[in-house]
């Protein structure tokens, strides 16, 4: 089964976005883990991908999700200041900053990607996190949608 | 001398550049044409499409195609070049990733029309074309996505050296060895690995001519970019735009790793970035939008409008 029949017979149900998580393995990662050790309700749209640092993130793996069928894609990482390789996070954040801008420029709202800083202490605010990006996802629509 | 090898060259929707680099050969043309057995080539010789049309399938060995697929004619001339020809090269930016015409994809046709046509400044009351002229695609797409491509030999234009070497090769039968190094590899200035403090317009301030451009804020792609431009513009003082697109395996996304590179060196505000990066797309994905994953998904929006 293609993806794109995949998504036709979702649709048909009820619409659930699909969202491309990917979190630190320093803070967000264990953040998320502790979110589900301890029992925080949140959507479970989110496919969490664990990398080294969000300074390992490239601008094509947020890309590349979105033209293969995501809907939205968040980026959960350290704290300014705080990340295990003293500035991975902050060129994320640089990158990200073009890449929004880019998005907008291509017709893709930028409200499809979001940045947030979370601890490993900080489940509530991973939690929380999922829960506004699925939210803002669904006002949106599918991005395939305008594709057909 | 051995038998002359037949070539047809077609031009899609392009500025001829890439033809006039070949041009640009100069004597060596000399050694060049005698191995040529020219069978198309619009502007310089006198051969019609009905001529190319005619040729039996696979009959020409060389083609080289420059410029995109834009008019319902060009994607015609495109079909007809792979069925004639053995070997087809996609010549020049333009055929390999899209190039500046796709740059038409930041809007809708429309959009394009009411630029060109309809409100064009130097033209009062101006209409659309419709008379004795070809169907305009409503997007452009890469060519790659309408025929397969033996050999791609990007450059807006491709170097003088480059085509000599790649037609020699191909001429006398051997492998063409491109170094698949980027820009950066060519270029003479000095990087301290210093991040960037401040993001510079190519019109601000005086640069050091010794120093990396990037590192002093100019924003140059060169990292991002195949290098068979042996460094010109860097070497001149000018920074990099990235017309000879990603370096090897060239199927990658120019843009985003330019993004990528520029991010790890820049890691500066949010709220600054947007001030002085004034147009990110126009800016990393200025040679290859149709190939690039934000082209992709633009492409597919506007052909699901047509359907």
């Amino acid at each position: 089964m293609t993806t794109v029949e995949k998504t036709e017979v979702q649709t048909k149900k009820e619409w659930e976005p699909q969202i491309v998580a990917f979190c630190c393995n320093w803070c967000s990662y264990a953040g998320a883990d502790l979110a589900g050790t301890s029992r925080i309700q949140y959507p479970p749209n989110a496919r969490i991908i664990r990398v080294n640092c969000t300074g390992r993130i490239s601008p094509e793996f947020i890309l590349a999700s979105l033209e293969m069928g995501a809907d939205g894609v968040l980026i959960s990482g350290c704290h300014p200041g705080d990340c295990h390789y003293s500035s991975g996070n902050l060129k994320l954040r640089a990158r990200l900053a073009i890449m929004k801008m880019a998005l907008e420029q291509a017709g893709v709202h930028p409200d499809r990607v979001r940045l947030q800083w979370a601890s490993a202490s900080e489940a509530q605010i991973f939690a929380d996190g999922v829960t506004t990006i699925v939210e803002q996802v669904k006002a949106l629509g599918p991005l395939r949608s305008e594709w057909k | 001398m051995a038998e002359p090898t037949s070539i047809a060259m077609a031009q899609g929707s392009s500025c001829w550049g890439c033809f006039q680099s070949l041009i640009d050969i100069h004597l060596n043309l000399a050694t060049v044409l005698p191995m040529l057995d020219i069978k198309y080539w619009q502007c310089v010789a006198d051969f019609k499409l009905k001529d190319l049309e005619g040729y039996p399938d696979k009959s020409i060995t060389v083609g080289l195609y420059e410029g995109v697929a834009r008019t319902e004619e060009d994607i015609h001339l495109l079909k007809t070049m792979r069925e004639k020809c053995e070997i087809l090269i996609a010549f020049g930016s333009c055929s390999c990733f899209g190039g500046i015409p796709c740059l038409a994809n930041f809007s809708t046709l429309e959009e394009c029309l009411d630029v060109k046509f309809r409100n064009n400044k130097t033209v009062k009351d101006g209409e659309v074309p419709t008379e004795n002229l070809p169907k305009i695609a409503p997007v452009v797409v890469p060519n790659s996505t309408i025929v397969d491509f033996e050999i791609y030999l990007p450059g807006c234009p491709p170097t003088s050296k480059l085509i000599l070497t790649a037609l020699t090769a191909l001429l006398t039968g051997k492998e063409i060895e491109l170094a698949p190094h980027t820009v950066c590899h060519y270029c003479d200035r000095e990087r301290k690995e210093t991040p960037l403090t401040e993001i510079l317009r190519p019109f601000e301030g005086i640069a050091d001519p010794d120093r990396c451009l990037l590192e002093q804020g100019y924003i140059c792609v060169g990292s991002a970019t195949w290098g068979l431009c042996e460094g010109q513009c860097v070497n001149h003082g000018a920074t990099c735009r990235g017309c000879f697109g990603p370096p090897p395996p060239i199927t990658t996304d120019q843009g985003a790793a330019a993004i990528s590179m520029f991010g790890s060196m820049a890691p500066l505000e949010p709220e600054y970035l947007a001030e002085k990066v004034l147009d990110p797309l126009g800016c990393f994905w200025r040679f290859t939008y149709p190939t690039s994953h934000l082209g992709g998904i633009r492409i597919k929006r506007e052909e699901a409008k047509t359907k």
